[in-house]
């Protein structure tokens, strides 16, 4: 056969599948939203309604702007927790050695857990009778042992902040690991000859040389963040409330537990865009490398 | 203090560091591990020392959870994914990594960006289509959205692995008259089976613990561990000591498999964006 129409054979088939599984319930999404579709009546999908779905959302839907503040704050602050711990851990990790990437090896294990797994636990840990945190408070700062975490709204979004980045450190910090690596090490040494300091050589020297890779792993965990709803549906099923309820926890409620499958694919397009400036940036620094 | 002790207490600083990350890093695995082997009365004491039991195990196996259908589904339904995208993802990422394709890389990109697709879009359309067509609730549905999510980090990383191979080989074996599907089996493949077999683990990880679809699309045969997860929260309160037994059966495996591929680890879920 010749390679002109292998080359396309070959292809096909992937293709194929991304576009069944993710292209077409892309556009399918797209054009359910501007129907009324209410599930549980057999006439489905009922009337076309244009974007009136979208305007009710922007307009008379506090829940959905409730949503977009959880999801905005939480994608803000495990972004940057996420990194700040995971570039320092990532720096002291990074010189090698066996003790060190001992440690490396057993930060896969957090990665490894589900999400939903990692909700589980955490719901344990704070509970508020008989787990971990709760211990601990009693001995250290007697006044949050009497928190009851996961009912108090404020509590709560934090208990999945923390949640969340307990998950992703590990990877983040093994990411900037690889990058730490690429920095050149004469570089370091000659900073180092010369007598800058500590701070001096991460700020003048490993800090730029880091900054493609930094970017790539902040955009990666805003893409992810957007996303959460395993950990949120384990954790606290947006609750109390929807104190903790994120945009894809929302779509799920609104789709699944109302049965208004046009409304919530209408947000669930709104989640997209975001997400597609998010790729863009994201497509960009991967061909870059190239 | 002189140039060596400060260098001695800062490397013991460090050290000290570590260990307190990397402890609070598996507080909740060894917290679940715990759980797992206590008697219902120590679940809710914060004992270290008690008398283990695999009592919590046998419990989920039996009725009313079995358990054990949950990881047949979860086996079945990963393993399929895996057989399926990896060789699709083969023939792809070697076109992409050895010929130039018209449109090449709007391809790639499209197949990076549905990466990046929340999985409740994608959930939505599936649920109505496979009402339709009789596929809720069954394996066949589970593996056919578990490929949505598999098919890009498969096709991207088979791509990495197959550009690291010199081309030189290949080009010889041509010019002595091999067919082009021969160089693929008698040369790419072998070199690349390695890159293949830790495509395979990953996807196989990201299958297994897949939650929204299987949340969503499954309700009683076909459903899989860790939405099985939701069987311990009863109406008395959750039955911690049997969600960790479950929480061990779905994360020891993973962490097994992770382990393995330790070193390909970054360059797959950052698609080379990292190496």
């Amino acid at each position: 056969m010749r390679d002109r129409t292998l080359k396309y054979l070959l292809v096909a088939p992937a293709v194929l599948v991304v576009g069944a599984t993710a292209v077409w319930p892309l556009a399918e999404s797209l054009r359910l939203s501007l129907y009324a579709g209410r599930l549980s009546r057999p006439d489905f999908p009922q009337a076309f309604v244009g974007s009136s779905h979208y305007a009710w959302a922007f307009t008379e839907e506090p829940a959905f702007w409730n949503s977009v503040a959880v999801t905005a704050a939480f994608t803000v602050i495990t972004v940057v927790l996420t990194t700040l711990f995971a570039l320092a851990f990532a720096l002291l990790l990074a010189p090698g050695g066996k003790f060190r990437s001992g440690v490396q090896s057993l930060l896969i294990l957090p990665f490894a857990m589900s999400p939903a797994l990692i909700g589980v636990s955490f719901r344990f840990m704070f509970n508020p009778e008989f787990g971990l945190f709760d211990a601990m408070f009693t001995g250290i700062l007697p006044a949050a042992a009497s928190i009851n975490w996961l009912a108090d709204p404020g509590a709560a979004f934090w208990v999945v902040v923390v949640a969340d980045v307990w998950g992703w450190i590990p990877f983040l910090t093994l990411v900037l690991i690889g990058g730490l690596a690429s920095v050149p090490r004469e570089t370091l040494e000659a900073a180092q000859v010369d007598g800058a300091s500590g701070w001096r050589v991460f700020r003048d020297v490993t800090l730029p040389q880091l900054l493609p890779v930094l970017a790539v792993v902040i955009i990666l965990k805003a893409i992810f963040s957007l996303k959460t709803f395993d950990l949120v549906f384990m954790l606290t099923n947006g609750g109390p409330g929807n104190a903790t309820q994120t945009l894809s926890h929302y779509v799920y409620f609104n789709g699944f537990k109302y049965a208004e499958f046009g409304y919530a694919s209408a947000v669930a397009w709104l989640m997209v865009i975001p997400m597609m400036v998010l790729t863009y940036f994201y497509a960009r620094f991967v061909f870059d490398r190239k | 203090m002189n140039a060596r002790t400060r260098k001695r207490v800062l490397a013991v600083l460090q050290n000290v560091a570590i260990l307190l990350f990397i402890a609070t890093m598996l507080v909740p695995i060894v917290w679940i591990a715990l759980a797992a082997f206590k008697q219902h009365v120590d679940v809710y004491q914060l004992k270290l020392v008690f008398t283990p039991t695999l009592d919590n195990f046998s419990r989920v196996f039996a009725a009313p959870y079995f358990l054990g259908d949950k990881l047949i589904n979860s086996t079945i339904v990963a393993t399929i994914t895996v057989l399926i995208a990896i060789p699709i993802a083969t023939g792809a990422a070697y076109a992409f990594s050895r010929f130039r394709l018209r449109g090449q890389t709007l391809l790639l990109v499209i197949i990076l960006a549905t990466q990046f697709v929340p999985a409740v879009v994608i959930v939505l359309p599936f649920f109505l289509m496979f009402r339709d067509l009789g596929l809720l609730d069954t394996r066949t549905g589970l593996v056919i959205v578990n490929l949505a999510i598999v098919m890009p980090f498969a096709v991207w990383m088979i791509k990495g692995f197959i550009d690291g191979i010199p081309i030189d080989t290949e080009e010889a074996a041509l010019v002595d008259g091999s067919s082009r599907l021969q160089v693929i089996r008698n040369i790419v493949l072998p070199m690349a089976a390695p890159g293949l077999v830790t495509a395979g683990i990953f996807c196989f990880i990201i299958a297994w613990n897949e939650f929204l679809f299987a949340l969503i699309l499954t309700s009683k045969n076909a459903v899989t561990l860790p939405i099985g997860l939701a069987l311990f929260k009863a109406e008395e309160g959750d039955l911690w000591n049997l969600m960790a037994a479950a929480g061990i059966i779905i994360m020891v495996p993973m962490f097994v498999l992770a382990l393995i591929i330790r070193r390909h680890f970054v360059q797959g879920m950052t698609m080379g964006a990292v190496r």
